[in-house]
């Protein structure tokens, strides 16, 4: 297997409902067996990216092949290569959660002597193996999500698509899906929606930034932060009486700094290195009230790209 | 509120279109009162004296010169309602006190009969009243005699039989407009609770989820109406060839479902299905019941074009022709067809599922342009 081969290529994409343009000329490309994540503020058209590559919506123009099928000729084919976690798990709620996979599984054509495994598999995976005979309307906004995460999976897809797949939980079962994509990395070609920064950084190959409807950057986390003008953030908090255009003039002059920003009471520094910190700290004077460094994070990176 | 509204509506028309059958059918004198009934009946008449062309009421009943023989041939072929014989001399007879024989032939199995006999016999009366009239005013001291009428007829009596009829042949087909909201619900639904997505992103063609779910339903309908069947004939109503009743029935939820399902696929949420349900179910019960109606009235071919005739006429007894059965097959097939097909396309548009929804002419402009259809 070409682990450099190109699982889905996303071709001059465009959709509009009605006057909103949602995506704008995509182009994108993912390795097999890579995990791409994409952020974007909300609106920006990750849900609307991600429907069409799992055939729900078609777009205006442009296509995308994955696995050398095109959703315009195979959707079918696309459909079942791909393990698609909707934004919202919605289920059907009078079913039973066994039943609901067993449903499920029929339908995407899992071969009826791997069904029970399979489910049992799935409900430990997610932790819901206690509540496997309750029914759907019984769970929380959670345990739903685990029991779609598992849904999604039931068919042993090549291809695993999740739109913000820890939204709205708690940290403990957040964590044991982050523990799952990461075990799943390199062996499935994955698909990450997230607006938690740490999230994509921590378990993506690349991140693309998604911005009305159009890629701004895409590139491997780190990358994609030492592009933000360097490496060190210096924060500096100060008293409110100081002049705040004198000051950020003053910090403007020194070689090392990017860029100046005033958020909060608080001057935000990026610096290309730390050689000049005690320079720059001792302009402040005695109008400092805290002081710390820290390394540019995605959430920096989403901030300054996405304005 | 409003879809409750809407379907008591349904359920009005229903009962209007039946009562003002009934009644115009029953009443004894309201008859030439209803101008729809304009030439209700003809009747073939063999009388010499004129004494019926004369008395009869022109509005109800055409009157039409003929003899013993050929009436009874036009009868047969349902050209004319009945035939009335009035002896030559009757004229002569009254006006010297005899009393005088007129005979009715009648075809109960048409409805119409009961109108000719309920007429002939008022006219009946209206004529020994003038001419008892003219008898005492000649003073001559005779016996009045009122013409006797002799009545020949089989079959069961009219007009209960076909009110049995209509009643019998709605109560077979009500099933079938009961199971809108199970299509509903299970296309709406999805819609509603937004599976939708699910739905689609399955390895499903969007046919085969049409389909399906409409299988599912035809399904259940046909289990319905199977003990609904039963249920009618053990309570002693008389159904002739009840497993072709069945299987015409059954054949007939086909399209209803289709239709059903092209207001469900495009539908936005319960509300608008269930108005747009009531306004459709309006439209198919009208097709369905106006031509039994006219069958009653007429037997003409086009009306074998609503399976329920066929079905009425199958419970009936009656023999039915092989181009009916065609007519009634073909239509099934086309409006099936067509449903399907629309069903189909409008499920495969992303922007009737998800939104933002095109508008109907908007669609019928894309179908017409054959854009995204
Ligand atoms: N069915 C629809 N009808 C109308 N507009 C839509 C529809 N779906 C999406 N949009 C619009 O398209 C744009 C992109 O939406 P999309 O759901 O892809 O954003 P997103 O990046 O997933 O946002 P979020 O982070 O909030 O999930 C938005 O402006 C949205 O309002
Ligand atoms: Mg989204």
């Amino acid at each position: 297997m070409d682990s450099n081969e190109v699982m889905i290529k996303i071709e001059s994409l465009t959709k509009s409902f009605g006057r909103i343009k949602a995506l704008d000329n995509l182009n994108l490309e993912i390795k097999r067996g890579e995990l791409l994540g994409i952020i974007g503020p909300n609106g920006a058209g990750k849900t609307t990216a991600i429907r069409m590559a799992c055939c729900i919506l078609k777009p205006d123009f442009g296509d995308i092949i994955i696995n050398g099928y095109s959703i315009h000729y195979d959707p079918i084919k696309i459909k079942s290569m791909i393990g698609y976690l909707p934004e919202e798990p919605n289920l059907y709620e009078r079913f039973k959660a066994k039943d609901l996979l067993k449903y499920f599984a029929e339908l995407y054509g899992v071969p009826n002597k791997d069904i029970d495994g399979r489910i049992d598999e799935l409900l430990e995976l997610v932790g819901m193996t206690e509540r496997r005979d309750d029914r759907i309307n019984t769970f929380s906004k959670g345990l739903r999500q685990r029991i779609s995460v598992a849904r999604a999976l039931i068919h042993d897809p090549d291809i695993i698509i999740l739109d913000e797949p820890t939204m709205g939980l708690d940290p403990a079962t957040a964590n044991s899906i982050r523990t799952f994509i990461m075990k799943m990395k390199g062996k499935k070609t994955m698909i990450l929606c997230t607006h938690y920064m740490e999230e994509a950084d921590s378990l993506c190959d690349r991140v693309a930034i998604l911005n009305k409807g159009r890629i701004i950057d895409v590139g491997t986390p780190r990358y994609l932060k030492s592009k933000i003008h360097g490496d060190v953030i210096l924060k500096v908090k100060i008293q409110k009486s100081v002049d705040l255009v004198n000051f950020q003039k003053k910090i403007m002059q020194f070689s090392s700094v990017g860029a100046v920003d005033f958020v909060d009471g608080e001057f935000l520094i990026s610096l290309k290195h730390r050689n000049e910190i005690s320079d720059i700290v001792d302009l402040f004077n005695n109008e400092i009230i805290s002081i710390n460094t820290k390394e540019p994070t995605l959430e920096d990176v989403f901030i300054n790209t996405v304005r | 509120m409003m879809i409750f509204f809407l379907q008591l509506s349904v359920l009005f028309l229903m009962i209007i279109i039946f009562n003002s059958f009934i009644t115009n059918i029953e009443s004894d004198q309201g008859i030439s009162l209803t101008p729809v009934l304009n030439g209700f009946a003809s009747v073939d008449v063999q009388d010499q004296s004129g004494l019926i062309s004369k008395y009869i009421n022109p509005s109800v009943i055409n009157v039409i010169p003929s003899n013993f023989s050929t009436s009874l041939n036009n009868i047969a072929l349902g050209k004319t309602t009945g035939f009335l014989y009035v002896p030559g001399n009757a004229a002569e007879k009254i006006r010297t006190g005899q009393s005088i024989d007129m005979i009715v032939y009648l075809d109960s199995s048409d409805p119409k009969s009961s109108v000719v006999r309920d007429e002939v016999n008022s006219t009946a009366k209206v004529i020994s009243q003038s001419y008892s009239n003219s008898l005492s005013a000649s003073a001559t001291p005779q016996n009045t005699t009122i013409p006797t009428i002799n009545q020949v007829s089989t079959g069961e009596p009219l007009p209960l039989q076909i009110i049995k009829k209509v009643m019998l042949v709605i109560l077979l087909f009500l099933p079938l407009l009961l199971f809108g909201n199970i299509i509903i619900d299970s296309v709406v639904g999805e819609k509603e609770r937004k599976t939708a997505e699910i739905l689609i992103a399955m390895p499903l063609s969007q046919a085969q989820i049409i389909i399906g779910k409409s299988m599912a339903v035809a399904l259940t309908i046909s289990l319905q109406v199977f003990m609904w069947l039963i249920i009618l004939l053990i309570a002693g109503f008389n159904i002739n060839n009840p497993l072709f009743v069945f299987i015409f029935i059954f054949l007939t939820s086909i399209p209803i479902i289709g239709i059903t399902t092209v207001v469900a696929a495009y539908s936005k949420n319960y509300k608008e299905a269930g108005i747009g349900l009531s306004i459709v179910y309006i439209g198919i019960v009208g097709f369905l019941i106006v031509p039994v109606l006219f069958y009653i009235s007429r037997k003409s071919f086009l009306s074998n074009i609503s399976p329920m005739t066929i079905v009425m006429r199958l419970f009936s007894g009656e023999s039915i022709s092989l181009p009916d059965y065609a007519l009634a097959l073909i239509c099934i097939l086309v409006v099936s067809i067509i449903s399907y097909w629309i069903a189909i396309k409008l499920f495969e548009r992303d922007d009737i599922i998800f939104g933002p929804r095109p508008g109907i002419l908007r669609l019928i402009f894309d179908l017409i342009t054959f854009k995204k259809f």
